[in-house]
């Protein structure tokens, strides 16, 4: 190994909230270990349709899958248990893996709530060869924490992250850039980091099954037919990737995603939605002082097929109503008509937001919003969230402002590594 | 013994230096009837975080119905709540 190879962990808690439940049932008292049998963590269940979230290893067995409804799950297994998300468990337990995490490495980043990654070198002098101290983390956060994680090893976060996700539960993975053509090329392609739905069939179509497939191809032909994306993927393919750990301090983006009660189906609760969702973006984003350059809307429809588009904007901004008209803009754009279970709002490339560039395409009034703006988030701050709001959402049925949910403030599995 | 997870009413003493220590608490019998247990002695204490969230366990040793008897209690720091966790 040479000096200048650095070395990632990407750390991944096997069916997390799943395991988080039950590690806090055993500490509880409880006799049976969830994890054990056929159990399933299930989206809100005062809703019409809870979907599932978490499943346990037997509960695979029967063919459940995360994202399908309750109903789907109960008839693939009548005895099925099911257990509601408690976000501030999730939290807790998060939070105690990463301090254990903080004694190995002052590189981390939270990827997501339960996907750490690690940067590990030039620590082998103080804990030793990566993978003991591998087998070494995993095992003390199954003895101090209860719940058992998935380490993979590699030279990037990539790698480090396909490795991972090889074979659960309780594992240490390596897959150096050596391993590839052994370790990562023989798989189904869409196991590849960014391979979606979306692109699996354009793939397909290429005569691309396996990551090696598509390792192979020819660069050119996949930036024809799917722009950088298809450089992007082939990269990946090929091992190639080399974003520092811990890239993003504090937060990169904020954002908002509402699941909905009931399908929507016209264009216009969809445009409410998009409001509400961008009040609390624009507020959390004044809040921390940023401003964005890029706002993103994602859709998932009721067949749980997700995706996302996304504009920059002229100038950097935190105004409810450009963040709004922007999200509107891209919906508008990307909507085919399919009915929808969730909508999101996110809004990144964050800069500071003590300075602000004018651009001669900013509505005249900019000042006047701005004030306003302020105003509204003083009077809610104080008084209160619902103690102001737009006309439109009186008698709607629809809550003025979405989101708020801590787990937002992380990137979802689509984002950049 | 066998884990019973009971929460229970307690007296206890919070040292300014120190962690909290155990000293009688009150239980529901099997029959529904309230008991009262004095902690004899405590042989040790033992911490966990499970979940992340902070316990701590205490071997005592008490006089139950006229015999000596081993067990466990637990302390949730979190919610500040005592259970009798093994017997
Ligand atoms: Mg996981």
């Amino acid at each position: 190994m040479t000096g200048e190879r650095k070395i990632i962990f990407h750390i991944d808690v096997n069916s997390a909230y799943l395991s988080w439940e039950a590690v806090d049932q055993l500490q509880h008292g409880a006799s049976l270990d969830i994890r054990t049998i056929p159990a399933v963590i299930g989206g809100n269940p005062e809703k019409r349709h809870g979907i599932v979230l978490a499943k346990s290893i037997p509960a695979k067995k029967y063919q459940i899958k995360t994202g399908e409804t309750l109903y789907a799950a109960r008839l693939k297994c009548p005895g099925l248990a099911i257990f509601p998300p408690r976000y501030d468990l999730y939290v807790r337990c998060s939070e105690a893996m990463l301090d254990l995490l903080r004694e190995y490495s002052p590189s981390l980043q939270r990827y997501s709530i339960d996907e750490v990654f690690l940067d590990y070198t030039h620590m082998e002098k103080h804990f030793g060869d990566p993978r003991e101290a591998a087998h070494q983390i995993k095992d003390r956060i199954y003895r101090e924490l209860g719940f058992t994680v998935n380490i993979g090893i590699s030279s990037n976060k990539l790698l480090a992250k396909m490795a991972s996700d090889f074979s659960k539960p309780n594992k240490v993975h390596t897959l150096f850039p050596e391993e590839i053509p052994e370790k990562l090329w023989p798989l189904p392609v869409e196991d590849l980091f960014m391979v979606g739905r979306a692109t699996a069939p354009k793939l397909h179509r290429l005569g691309i099954y396996t990551i090696g497939d598509l390792a192979r191809a020819d660069p050119a032909l996949l930036k024809k037919r799917l722009k950088s994306h298809g450089l992007l993927i082939w990269n990946y393919a090929n091992g190639r990737e080399d974003s520092p750990v811990g890239d993003f301090p504090g937060i990169k983006s904020v954002g908002n995603s509402s699941t909905i009660a009931f399908d929507v189906e016209d264009r216009k609760t969809a445009h409410m939605f998009l409001l509400s969702l961008s009040e609390m973006v624009a507020m959390r984003l004044r809040n921390a002082g940023y401003l964005a350059r890029l706002v993103v809307v994602s859709l998932k429809s009721q067949d749980f097929f997700s995706y996302s588009h996304q504009r920059q904007l002229y100038t950097a901004t935190d105004s409810t109503n450009r963040i709004y008209a922007a999200a509107v803009s891209i919906f508008d754009e990307m909507w085919q008509g399919e009915p929808l279970r969730a909508i999101g709002v996110r809004a990144g490339a964050l800069v500071d937001g003590s300075l602000q560039q004018l651009s001669l395409f900013d509505p005249g009034d900019w000042l006047k919003q701005r004030a306003m703006d302020a105003a509204v988030d003083k009077i809610r701050t104080k008084y209160g969230s619902n103690m102001i709001m737009r006309a439109v959402f009186l008698h709607s049925g629809i809550k003025p402002l979405t989101g708020g949910v801590w787990e937002e403030d992380y990137p979802m599995m689509s984002s950049l590594l | 013994m066998k884990v019973l997870m009971k929460p229970v009413d307690m007296i206890a003493t919070y040292p300014r230096d120190g962690l909290p220590i155990p000293h009688k608490y009150r239980i529901a019998d099997t029959d529904g009837t309230a008991r009262v247990i004095k902690v004899d002695r405590i042989l040790y204490r033992t911490e966990e975080k499970l979940a992340g969230n902070r316990m701590l366990i205490y071997r005592c040793q008490s006089t139950i119905a006229g015999t000596q008897r081993v067990y466990e209690l637990k302390y949730e720091l979190n919610t500040c709540r005592w259970f009798l966790y093994k017997m």
